[in-house]
């Protein structure tokens, strides 16, 4: 009895591999033109134009956040798609589900014959780096990690390349911002006389780099302003952003500052219920809602546009990082509310002068 | 028919509804899902064999192939294990959400063996051992509750697994306990290659031996259930509880052994899935994992059975890996979410069958108690 059941699954299992090698081999005659593409075989050549001009081809992986994160999944294959116009590159992204799924992905696409990979996060570090040695002859990139080992001090593979950026020099304009409008006694709908409030997804670097800028810039602008900080430890719930946000506001929060990605979403909407104002981050964010004063911004997509055409031009090595900053344009203000006075907006362009000069110094990491 | 051919068929008739549904997906999308599901195909590396007939006549990439075939194998491998624990609580009557939690618990303490310990392979197995036994002591938590205090162990599980989650992730969150001196990321050091697990295939993502410690453990969960007198047990508990006090079967210590066992299945899934493939840990890791979950899908659809539960986790796997190759034209979203949408409708399938069943059984047998109450 027992053998039968065996034996019956077998057959069966077999049955179905049949089945998909048959529909498989069918196929294979035909060239249906809206291909799922079947990259694996190697046949495949994008469907760009082919130009005289060697046609360089670029692989985009998404961590686990997906391309519709609405942050820097997004922006980055924002700025793949800018580089297919201009640069007159092909491009094709694959998304991870999972940890599991980053070395296949990357290494899909080296196997392929795609110039130059770039993996979207510091997730990725380890897999990028092991894939980057193993294929040699690809450009690889990496956004918000570095291509230098932090204890070796030496180059983690020599085709790899880091895309770093100052988060602080934005979260630096912000705190300027909202820390003028403190000082010169408000404007209309900001209520003043409390602190200023920024509400972290979870404690990484990056989300640090803009916390620990906007309390500066703060500072600078209106010395002796409180601040209140926390983290929701979520990138993606709403929910816990709004709650936190909620707390603040209580606390007496003028401005929240949301650097939390989607989760902040929640920030903002807390801000626009209880009437104060909140602080966009990543992209302009302005039409959220609007109590948004200004937004954060990070240039994902300048950052991969760049190291796309450091590849087109010969001129992308690797083994080192490229870091952007406000002097790059990487990273920036943007989406200032119509209502804030012409004084405050002043006090930013001053400081984006003073960053760009180098003569202030901005903190990386939070107290 | 007989039972048994019901009993049989029953997944495979799922499995090609699903695909159907995800044909109709596809359609809708404008691509041609045969297209797609032989990329898929191609993409799982089931392709691979082919190349071994004389001639290669359907012009296979061998290096290809193999190590799509190998990422098949490597998500497969803790799948295998989390469907066990949730197969053999289902067993007993119980239903183990906490999968989840128990594979963090065992992830890290199998970590933890094998970074401090010895960074070698006694340690590496101690770490796959060390790994069960916490998934083992976090499972016995619910059991315990529910056999003593009658607290329900859908709620305890899903309590636990948040417990989990954030001590896993406060503990290797930035500047945590766990995290690499000096990095500025929330990331463990990464266990030297004389810790991992053995490779038995490929090179940058391999198959390791916890593909075998998988496959042994389905074998394992077939003995204990088929050929002990705790298996016995616990199924008797299972079919009816009431019925297995009455026959003098201590029912509260069949429950505790078994959400320990079940426990114990997924606490190995972490071991392997960290020793063998991660070989780090990281907080944004353990929110984003989905492979306890993914188990009850897989338990349902095996309808746990041993044999059922590895076929169920390969299937899943190579849904998983398939919708990888998907690309060109087919937008990456869809893509990624192609594979979702089928193993979405295969365990709305056998859940809803499962649940009529499930609720049908339970009435009964509130009659059955009615009447002789």
């Amino acid at each position: 009895m027992k053998t039968t059941r065996w034996w019956a699954t077998a057959l069966t299992t077999g049955a179905l591999a049949l089945t998909a090698a048959a529909c498989g081999s069918s196929d294979t005659t035909s060239t249906p033109s809206t291909t799922g593409g079947a990259p694996a075989t190697g046949a495949s050549t994008g469907g760009a134009p082919t130009t005289a001009a060697k046609t360089f081809k670029v692989g985009l992986v998404t961590d686990i956040g997906g391309l519709n994160d609405k942050g820097f999944n997004m922006l980055a294959n924002k700025g793949l798609e800018a580089a297919k116009a201009d640069l007159g590159i092909t491009g094709d992204v694959k998304e991870s589900k999972a940890p599991t799924d980053y070395i296949p992905n990357l290494q899909g696409f080296a196997q392929n014959g795609y110039d130059m990979v770039i993996a979207v996060g510091f997730l990725m570090a380890d897999s990028v780096a092991q894939v980057a040695k193993q294929y040699p002859n690809v450009k690889f990139a990496i956004i918000d990690s570095s291509a230098i080992d932090f204890k070796t001090n030496a180059p983690v593979a020599p085709n790899l390349t880091g895309l770093l950026f100052k988060e602080q020099e934005a979260g630096y304009l912000v705190g300027t911002l909202v820390g003028a409008i403190q000082k010169a006694g408000g404007m209309p709908g900001f209520k003043t006389g409390g602190s200023l409030a920024s509400v972290g997804g979870i404690k990484i670097p990056p989300v640090d780099r803009y916390i620990a800028g906007f309390q500066a810039g703060a500072q600078a602008a209106d010395p002796g302003v409180k601040m209140l900080n926390g983290y929701s430890g979520d990138f993606a719930a709403q929910a816990k952003c709004k709650e936190l946000a909620s707390s603040q506001i209580g606390k007496g929060a003028d401005v929240v500052f949301q650097v939390a990605g989607g989760c902040g979403l929640g920030a903002l909407q807390a801000a626009k219920d209880a009437g104060v104002w909140g602080i966009g981050v990543d992209t302009d964010q302005s039409a959220v809602n609007d109590h948004v004063i200004a937004s954060a911004t990070k240039k994902v997509d300048a950052a991969v546009h760049a190291a796309i055409k450091g590849l087109v031009d010969g001129s992308l090595g690797g083994g080192t990082d490229m870091v952007f900053g406000l002097a790059e344009d990487g990273v920036g203000i943007e989406g200032i509310n119509a209502a804030v006075p012409q004084a405050a907006k002043d006090a930013v362009d001053a400081a984006i002068a003073a960053v760009k000069a180098g003569s202030v110094t901005i903190p990386s990491s939070v107290k | 028919m007989s039972d048994r051919r019901v009993r049989f068929l029953t997944p495979v008739v799922t499995v090609v509804l699903a695909f159907v549904v995800g044909g109709l997906v596809v359609l809708a999308s404008s691509a041609n899902p045969l297209v797609v599901y032989r990329s898929m195909f191609v993409g799982a590396g089931f392709d691979w064999p082919f190349h071994l007939l004389p001639g290669n006549p359907f012009g296979v990439n061998e290096m290809i192939a193999a190590s799509n075939l190998q990422s098949t194998l490597v998500e497969a491998t803790p799948l295998v294990l989390t469907g066990l624990a949730v197969a053999f609580a289902f067993r007993c009557g119980m239903f183990n959400i906490g999968g989840q939690g128990q594979f963090w618990i065992g992830s890290t303490a199998a970590f933890l063996c094998a970074e401090h310990v010895a960074q070698n392979q006694l340690g590496t197995w101690l770490g796959v051992l060390a790994g069960m036994i916490a998934g083992m002591v976090w499972g016995a938590i619910p059991g315990f509750l529910k056999a003593f205090r009658g607290a329900h162990e859908v709620i305890t599980t899903i309590m636990l697994n948040w417990i989990a989650i954030f001590m896993v992730s406060w503990l290797f969150g930035l500047n945590g306990p766990f995290v690499g001196e000096g990095n500025t990321q929330p990331i463990s050091d990464t266990l030297p290659d004389t810790a991992w697990l053995p490779t038995i295939w490929g090179v940058l993502q391999p198959v390791t031996a916890g593909l075998f410690v998988a496959l042994a453990a389905a074998f394992v969960y077939g003995v204990i259930l088929r050929r002990t007198t705790l298996g016995f047990a616990v199924r008797a508990v299972g079919f009816n509880a009431d019925a297995a006090r009455y026959a003098g079967i201590s029912v509260r210590r069949s429950m505790v052994l078994a959400m320990a066992l079940s426990g114990g299945f997924a606490g190995l899934a972490g071991s392997v899935s960290v020793l063998g493939t991660d070989h780090r840990i990281t907080s944004l890791d353990v929110f984003a994992s989905q492979l306890g979950f993914t188990g009850i899908a897989v338990a349902l659809l095996g309808r746990n059975t041993p044999l059922g539960v590895v076929l169920g986790a390969l299937l899943f796997a190579a849904l998983d890996a398939g919708a990888r190759n998907l690309g060109g034209d087919f937008s990456p979203e869809l893509a990624r979410s192609l594979a979702t949408v089928i193993q979405g409708t295969i365990i709305l399938i056998v859940g809803g069958e499962q649940v009529v069943r499930w609720a049908f059984v339970r009435r009964r047998r509130a009659l059955a108690n009615e009447a002789a109450g």
